[in-house]
């Protein structure tokens, strides 16, 4: 007997992380909230441990509008642009 | 993006053992499903006169692609006949539309399911139920075409309970959700019609449905009464968010409704009206957020929209209305949104005729 497969036949992605900073020590960062309740205020209480120990400095608060939907490409551009580094997180 | 050909499993030819064999590789939802034997594939694609390789949804999160013949396959597994392809098929073309997030609403915690309503002359063909048990158990083509969805979900999106798939407490419309518009007298335009499709031509809308909640009302007699009992669970603190709202009014309901005369947009703007919490019982309940309030009060607002209050959804058009069910019983139901917000629109699509 010949069973169809029932899994998609795209080709897996390939992934990748991005490098890993090599200091952090006065980097610039940004904060992606995505609007859930306390987002903001976890992410931020993050930056702020950063600030605090790292001398960073906080540059950029981005919303995402649909907390569940990836964000759209021209913050992440935007954002990039003016940050080192970005902070998300779900909140809750 | 090239598709690659699809995968073929020689198993024995034993029929117990190939059932075994889709449990072993986790291709079910827990339920045996219907070995996806090559000769059943080919009848269910010959349902579509595109190629097989035809992509007709893609998952925004992971990249992969819903190809017509993975569509097929998994309807087989679930048990749909030929005739039931093209309502899956207009389903997953509906569902890839951005603004439904198929990702979002079926990844989530919140625990929602595609909500499936086929409404035109292709549901009695096909031969779907919009009588008694609507919602099921005990008519194929509802249930196999629901439970379709949910292996495609499953298999070819690869949304896993408990690993893509983080729904809190699950929801049992996640092994099918799917049912008819009952256009026998239903004295209200179909929605097909309401969508404007031409004259002939079956829709299916599509709708993350968090739930069911059955709303009883035996003693009512006029629309303020039924309607008053539906807008009271749509705003019950459980529910109440900005999102959209399902209702599906018993005939005996939709009798007194519109037996006393009401059109749909009348019984939209009575529920959209009615169904509210007070900002200090929002806040009461530590639901009240300042920029829920601000989306639904601010500019471009609807009129009906009262201050000082949360109402269910943004427009009285945010409520889909119609008719199913038995003719006894004072039983109609209210389907809430996935999402606090409008993470999910609910979408539509033509149904093709068969080829």
């Amino acid at each position: 007997m010949q069973l169809y497969s029932p899994l998609s036949t795209t080709p897996k992605r390939k992934l990748f992380r991005a490098p890993a900073l090599g200091k952090i020590d006065g980097l610039r960062i940004g904060v992606l909230e995505n609007g859930k309740l306390n987002a903001e205020e976890m992410l931020n209480e993050v930056a702020a441990l950063f600030v605090q120990r790292h001398g960073c400095t906080v540059r950029s608060l981005a919303s995402k509008t649909n907390a569940s939907a990836p964000a759209p490409a021209n913050t992440l551009v935007k954002v990039a642009q003016e940050v080192d580094f970005l902070i998300t997180g779900l909140g809750d | 993006m090239t598709i690659a050909s699809p995968r073929i499993h020689e198993v024995p030819d034993d029929l117990l053992a190939a059932i075994d064999y889709c449990y072993d590789q986790g291709w079910t939802d827990g339920l045996p499903v219907v070995p996806p034997v090559v000769d059943r594939v080919k009848a269910m694609l010959a349902a579509d006169s595109r190629p097989a390789d035809t992509v007709i949804a893609h998952h925004p999160a992971t990249g992969l692609d819903l190809s017509l013949h993975a569509a097929a396959v998994n309807a087989v597994m679930a048990g749909c006949l030929p005739d039931y392809f093209p309502v899956l098929v207009a389903a997953f073309e509906a569902m890839d539309k951005p603004e439904f997030n198929f990702h979002g609403s079926t990844a989530s915690t919140g625990g929602s399911a595609p909500l499936l309503i086929v409404s035109g002359p292709c549901a009695d063909e096909i031969g779907m139920n919009a009588d008694v048990n609507l919602f099921g158990p005990g008519n194929r083509a509802n249930a196999t075409i629901g439970r379709a969805v949910r292996l495609i979900l499953r298999n070819v999106f690869q949304m896993l309970p408990g690993i893509s798939d983080k729904s809190t407490q699950g929801n049992p419309g996640k092994y099918s959700f799917c049912i008819a518009e009952r256009s026998r007298g239903n004295p209200w335009p179909l929605l097909c019609e309401a969508q404007g499709y031409p004259k002939g031509t079956s829709s299916v809308t599509v709708y993350a449905g968090g739930g069911f909640c059955n709303v009883e009302n035996h003693g009512g007699n006029t629309p303020e009464q039924i309607l008053g009992s539906v807008a009271d669970a749509m705003a019950n603190y459980g529910c109440i968010t900005l999102g959209q709202a399902v209702v599906i009014l018993a005939p005996e309901h939709m009798q007194i409704v519109a037996g006393a005369g009401w059109t749909r947009e009348q019984a939209q703007a009575f529920l959209f009206t009615q169904a509210k919490r007070s900002v200090e019982g929002m806040k009461g309940v530590g639901k009240y957020r300042d920029r829920e309030y601000d989306t639904q009060h601010g500019t471009g607002a609807h009129a009906l929209a009262e201050r000082d209050f949360m109402h269910r959804g943004l427009t009285p058009d945010d409520i889909l209305i119609t008719m199913g069910g038995g003719d006894a019983g004072g039983h109609s139901c209210f389907i809430p949104s996935w999402s606090r917000g409008r993470g999910s629109i609910m979408q539509h699509g033509a149904i093709r005729a068969p080829q």
